[in-house]
C-alpha cells in the first residue's frame, strides 16, 4: 500500500494511460470476440452433426443404444439439458417461453401438467401415435387440450420405499398405511421431497388430499409432528438421507421400481432388494413429453417424440429410467416381472384435479412444513 | 475542488445510463407484481401481506441478519482491536488474510462450508441455521476488521496515555476510552453487515438444503420452483424497502465516523507481556479457521474420491461434461463462460463508472452519488428476474442475448468501481487541476492528461473488484444464465444441488478454481477491498 501512495503522487506519462486504454479495448474485444467465435463453431457443427436438445429432469439417464439408433435413423445426436428436479426443470422452462433451452421437454407429470399447458406459450401441439403395431395405454392420456400437446411416455408410480432389513433388525413391524405414518412408533423415520421443488413430492401430496379429503391438512401436521424430514430434491432424499444409501432414515418417498433399481446399480453385488413398497402410499405417475414452441429444431424436435414412443426406448425406459413403458405391450425386463409391481391400489389423481387446485395445495402445505 | 468546473456530459450519461438500467428490472418486477392478466390488480399484494408465512420470513430474515452481526461483532471487534494494537511477525500478512472469505464467491464459501458441516463432512448440519452462520460470521469479518482496524489506527495515542495516567487500568483505559472513540466505525460495520446478511442469498442456497429461508431465497423459491411470478415480485418489493430503511441507517454512521487519520505517533506497538502474546495468538487462530480451513477442506474434498481415497479424478474429469450431474457442459466451458463474461462486465462497468465516478467525487451525497448506490440496495435476485421478465417482452426477444449475463453483472458491480475511483478522486488535491488550468488546458485534456492518470490505480484497483464480483455474481446469474453458458456460481450450485453424486467432487473442484481466479486477481488489486467495506487506508 505504501507503493501505491507514491505511484499516485507521480505523474505517469501518457504512454502507461495507452496502454490501459489498449488493455481495455483488448478486454472487449476478447469478450465479444470469444462469444461471436462461439456461435460460429457452433452453428458450423450443426450442419455436420446435428444436435437435437431434450429438456428434461437431473435425474433422467438417456438410453444410450437408443440415443444412437436414434442417431443412425435421422442423424441427429441427443443432447441432454438438465434443469433440476420436474418443478424446477418446468418453471425454468416457462419463464423461457419463447425462446426455450431445448426442442423437447421430457419429464411433465400429471400433477404440472395444466401448468405446462397454461397461458404461457410453452408448447406447439404435437401429439403423434406409436408407431404400428403399438398403442398408448388409454389411462395415460390427457383430456382435451392437454391431450394435444402432451403425449404419455412412461408411468413410475410414486411410492414410500421401506428397508425391511432395517425394519427386520429393530423387531419393528413396517407401516402399512397412510395412517401409521403419524403413529408415534414411526417416529422421526421417515424422508420425503418438498412439493414446491419435487414431482414425486407434489404427487404423493395430491395422493394424501385424495386420501383424507379437507383433511389432508391436518395429517400433515400430525406427520410434522412425528419427524418428518423433508427434502428439496429426490437425489437429496434417496442418495443421502435412507439408511439403504448409508442414511439415517428407513422410509423414503421414492418410486414403485426403486426395489430393482437397487439390484442392478448394485453390479452384482445384491440378488434381492433391500427395499419394498409400502402399497397404501402409492400415487400414479406419468410423464409427458412435448414441443417446446420456438424451438431451433423443430422438425427433429418431432421426430424424437416419435421415436420416445418406438420399441427402441419404450424397451430401453424400464432399465435405465426405471419407469413402466407407456405403449402396451412392450416386454419387460426380468428384473421388472420379479420385482417390481405396479400396486393396484395406486391413486390416480386427475390432472385437472391437481392443475385445479395445486396452487393453493402448496400454499398450505408451505405454511404447515416451513 | 474546483467549484466552477464545467458540466460533463459523458458523466451524466454514464449515471443517467444505471438509472434506467436498475429501473427496468424493477418496473418489470413491479408490472407483475400488480399486473395479472393485463389489469392493475392488487391480489397478489394482498395474497402475499396477509399470509402469515411472509411475517415469519421477514422476521426469521431479520433475526437471521441481527444474530449473524452480532456473533460476527463479538469475534471481529476483539480481532480488529489486537490487529491494530500489536505490531508481530506478519501482522500485515494477517490482516490480508482476514480479507480472504469476503472477496470468496458466496457459492465458493458456502460449498467450502458445506464439505465440512455437510454430508460426508465433519457434522452434518444441513437444513439447519447453524452452516449459514458460520458462513455469514467467516464472511463479514474483514468488515470489522478493516472499518473499526482503520478507525483504531486513526485514534491519536495521545488519547490512551491520557486516561493511563489518570489511573485508568489499560482494560479500563481500552473499553471506557478507545471503544467509545471507534464507536461510530463499530456501528457503521455492523449496518454494512447487516445487509449483506439481510440480502445474502448464495450461501443460503447452497447451505439452507431448502427449510432454512430468508426474503430473498424466497423470491427464488417464489419465482423459480413455485412459478408464482407476482408473489415472487411482492416480496421483491419488500426487500427494496428493507434494504433503504438499512442504506438510510448506514448513511447516518457513515457521517458521524472518524477519519483515518495519516502520520504522527503510530499507536500499534510490540505485545510485551504473555498475556498480550496470548491475544495475539488467539487473533492469528481465528483468522487461520476463517481463511485456511474452508479453503483446505475445499482442497481435501476436491481430492476425496467415493471410496475415502484420494486423487485428481474430479479434477480431471473437469474437462467433460459427464452425464447425471447435472450440467449440459463441461465444468471448463462454465470457466471460459465465466471468464469472459466477467471481462465484458468489468468493459461496461469501466466504460459506465469512470465518468460517473467523476461526476459523484464531484458533489458527494448528490444525487449521482446515490443513483450509484442503488444498484447494492435492489437485491441481486430482484435484478435478475426483473431482467429475464423484461428481455421476454416483445418486440425483441433478448433471453438468448450473450450479454444479457455481463449486462446483469456489470449493473452489480458498477457501483463498486465507482467507489473506488470516487473516493481516489477526490482525494486529489485541487490545485494540481488548477495549475493546469493555468496553463491552459481545457477540462478535456485536464481530465485525460492530469486526473485519470493520478487514479490510475484506483481505476485498476475498481476493475479488479469489478471483476471478481462479477466472477463470483449469483444471484442474478442463476436467473439469466442460460444451460449451455452457465458460469462458474452457477454450475457449481448445480453440481451441489445432487449431493449423492460425483458432482459434488467437480463442484469441489471448480470452487477451488474460483478461488484461485479471485486470489489471482486480488493479489494485484489488494487496495480494491478497501472500497468494498467503505474504509479507506490501511497504514500498515
Amino acid at each position: 500500500m505504501t507503493d501505491h501512495t507514491t505511484t499516485r503522487r507521480s505523474i505517469p506519462g501518457s504512454r502507461r494511460l495507452a496502454v490501459v486504454g489498449v488493455l481495455v479495448v483488448a478486454l472487449a474485444a476478447a469478450a465479444c470476440g470469444g462469444s461471436g467465435g462461439r456461435n460460429d463453431s457452433s452453428s458450423g457443427s450443426d450442419d455436420t452433426d446435428r444436435v437435437v436438445r431434450l429438456v428434461t429432469y437431473d435425474s433422467f439417464a438417456l438410453p444410450e443404444d437408443a440415443a444412437a439408433e436414434f442417431h443412425e435413423k435421422t442423424g441427429a445426436r441427443i443432447e441432454v439439458v438438465a434443469a433440476g428436479d420436474a418443478g424446477a426443470m418446468l418453471t425454468k422452462a416457462l419463464l423461457a417461453a419463447g425462446a426455450p433451452e431445448g426442442d423437447v421437454i421430457f419429464g411433465i407429470d400429471d400433477s404440472l401438467a395444466t401448468r405446462a399447458t397454461g397461458p404461457d406459450g410453452l408448447l406447439t401441439p404435437f401429439s403423434p401415435q406409436p408407431p404400428a403395431g403399438g398403442a398408448i395405454d388409454d389411462r395415460l392420456r390427457l383430456p382435451g387440450e392437454m391431450g394435444e400437446q402432451l403425449t404419455p411416455i412412461d408411468r413410475g408410480d410414486v411410492c414410500i420405499n421401506v428397508d425391511s432389513g432395517w425394519f427386520a433388525d429393530k423387531g419393528l413391524v413396517p407401516p402399512g398405511t397412510l395412517d401409521d405414518l403419524v403413529d408415534p412408533r414411526y417416529r422421526d423415520l421417515l424422508v420425503v421431497t418438498s412439493p414446491v421443488t419435487s414431482s414425486p413430492g407434489l404427487a404423493f401430496l395430491a395422493g394424501t388430499v385424495d386420501e383424507y379429503g379437507e383433511r389432508w391438512a391436518d395429517w400433515w401436521e400430525r406427520l410434522r409432528s412425528n419427524g418428518v424430514r423433508v427434502r428439496p430434491s429426490w437425489d437429496d432424499a434417496y442418495n443421502t438421507d435412507y439408511t439403504v444409501s448409508g442414511g439415517d432414515r428407513p422410509l423414503v418417498l421414492s418410486y414403485a421400481s426403486s426395489p430393482p433399481a437397487e439390484v442392478v446399480f448394485s453390479e452384482g453385488t445384491r440378488s434381492e432388494p433391500a427395499s419394498t413398497i409400502m402399497g397404501d402410499s402409492c400415487v400414479q405417475q406419468v410423464e409427458y413429453a412435448g414441443l417446446l414452441a420456438g424451438a431451433e429444431h423443430e422438425d427433429l424436435g418431432r421426430k424424437l417424440i416419435e421415436f420416445m414412443l418406438s420399441p427402441a426406448w419404450q424397451e430401453a425406459l424400464p432399465l435405465t429410467n426405471f419407469v413402466f413403458p407407456a405403449v402396451t405391450g412392450t416386454p419387460l425386463p426380468t428384473e421388472f416381472q420379479r420385482w417390481a409391481v405396479l400396486p393396484e391400489s395406486s391413486r390416480h389423481v386427475p390432472a385437472t384435479e391437481v392443475g385445479a387446485e395445486r396452487d393453493e395445495w402448496i400454499e398450505r402445505w408451505r405454511s404447515i412444513m416451513e | 475542488m474546483n467549484r466552477r468546473r464545467p458540466d460533463q456530459p459523458v458523466g451524466r450519461v454514464a449515471v443517467a445510463a444505471v438509472a434506467v438500467a436498475v429501473a427496468v428490472p424493477v418496473v418489470a418486477v413491479l408490472g407483475r407484481a400488480l399486473r395479472i392478466d393485463g389489469a392493475w390488480s392488487l391480489d397478489a399484494l394482498e395474497r402475499i401481506l396477509s399470509n402469515g408465512r411472509t411475517w415469519r420470513l421477514v422476521a426469521v430474515t431479520v433475526a437471521q441478519a441481527i444474530v449473524s452481526t452480532a456473533s460476527t461483532a463479538a469475534i471481529g471487534v476483539p480481532l480488529a482491536w489486537v490487529l491494530a494494537r500489536f505490531r508481530f511477525p506478519g501482522r500485515s500478512a494477517v490482516r490480508t488474510a482476514a480479507m480472504v472469505p469476503f472477496v470468496l464467491p458466496s457459492v465458493v464459501l458456502g460449498s467450502a462450508i458445506a464439505s465440512i458441516l455437510g454430508p460426508r463432512g465433519l457434522v452434518d448440519l444441513r437444513a439447519t441455521w447453524w452452516p449459514v452462520l458460520v458462513a455469514h460470521v467467516c464472511f463479514n469479518l474483514a468488515v470489522f476488521v478493516r472499518v473499526v482496524g482503520a478507525a483504531l489506527d486513526g485514534l491519536d495515542p495521545a488519547i490512551e496515555d491520557v486516561a493511563r495516567t489518570l489511573g485508568a487500568t489499560p482494560w479500563k483505559a481500552a473499553r471506557r476510552v478507545m471503544l467509545p472513540a471507534v464507536a461510530p466505525a463499530i456501528g457503521a460495520a455492523a449496518v454494512v453487515v447487516f445487509l449483506f446478511c439481510l440480502t445474502s442469498f448464495g450461501v443460503i442456497v447452497i447451505l439452507g438444503g431448502g427449510s432454512v429461508s430468508t426474503l430473498e431465497v424466497e423470491i427464488w423459491v417464489r419465482a423459480t420452483r413455485q412459478f408464482d411470478l407476482s408473489g415472487a415480485a411482492v416480496l421483491a418489493g419488500i426487500q427494496v424497502l428493507a434494504v433503504v430503511a438499512t442504506l438510510a441507517l448506514h448513511a447516518r454512521f457513515a457521517r458521524r465516523s472518524v477519519r483515518a487519520r495519516r502520520g504522527g505517533r503510530r499507536w500499534a506497538r510490540r505485545p510485551d507481556s504473555v498475556g498480550e502474546w496470548t491475544q495475539v495468538l488467539a487473533a492469528v487462530v481465528a483468522v487461520g479457521a476463517v481463511t485456511v480451513v474452508p479453503i483446505a477442506a475445499l482442497v481435501e474434498r476436491s481430492l476425496r474420491l467415493s471410496d475415502g481415497t484420494h486423487g485428481l479424478d474430479h479434477w480431471r474429469h473437469l474437462g467433460a461434461a459427464s452425464a447425471g450431474t447435472g450440467l449440459t457442459v463441461s465444468p471448463w466451458d462454465a470457466v471460459r463462460v465465466s471468464i469472459l463474461s466477467a471481462l465484458a462486465a468489468t468493459a461496461i462497468a469501466g466504460l459506465v463508472g469512470v465518468p460517473a465516478a467523476r461526476l459523484v467525487a464531484r458533489r458527494p451525497g448528490g444525487a449521482a452519488d446515490r443513483v450509484m448506490l442503488v444498484p447494492l440496495g435492489v437485491s441481486a435476485t430482484t435484478i435478475g428476474l426483473g431482467l429475464l421478465l423484461a428481455a421476454g417482452r416483445p418486440p425483441v426477444d433478448l433471453r438468448r442475448a450473450w450479454w444479457l449475463v455481463p449486462a446483469a453483472q456489470a449493473l452489480v458491480a458498477v457501483p463498486l468501481l465507482v467507489r473506488a475511483v470516487a473516493t481516489a478522486l477526490r482525494e486529489l488535491p485541487p490545485s494540481v487541476s488548477d495549475v493546469a488550468a493555468t496553463l491552459g488546458a481545457g477540462p478535456a485534456r485536464r481530465w485525460w492528461r492530469v486526473e485519470l492518470p493520478m487514479v490510475r490505480g484506483a481505476v485498476v484497483a475498481g476493475a479488479g473488484l469489478a471483476f471478481v464480483a462479477s466472477l463470483g455474481e449469483f444471484g442474478a446469474t442463476v436467473f439469466l444464465a442460460r444451460a449451455d453458458r452457465p458460469t462458474v456460481p452457477v454450475a457449481i450450485e448445480r453440481l451441489m444441488s445432487r449431493p449423492g453424486s460425483a458432482g459434488f467432487g467437480q463442484a469441489m473442484a471448480l470452487s477451488c478454481v474460483l478461488v484461485l481466479l479471485c486470489g489471482a486477481v486480488l493479489a494485484v488489486v489488494d487496495r480494491g477491498v478497501d472500497a468494498f467495506t467503505g474504509s479507506r487506508s490501511d497504514p500498515s
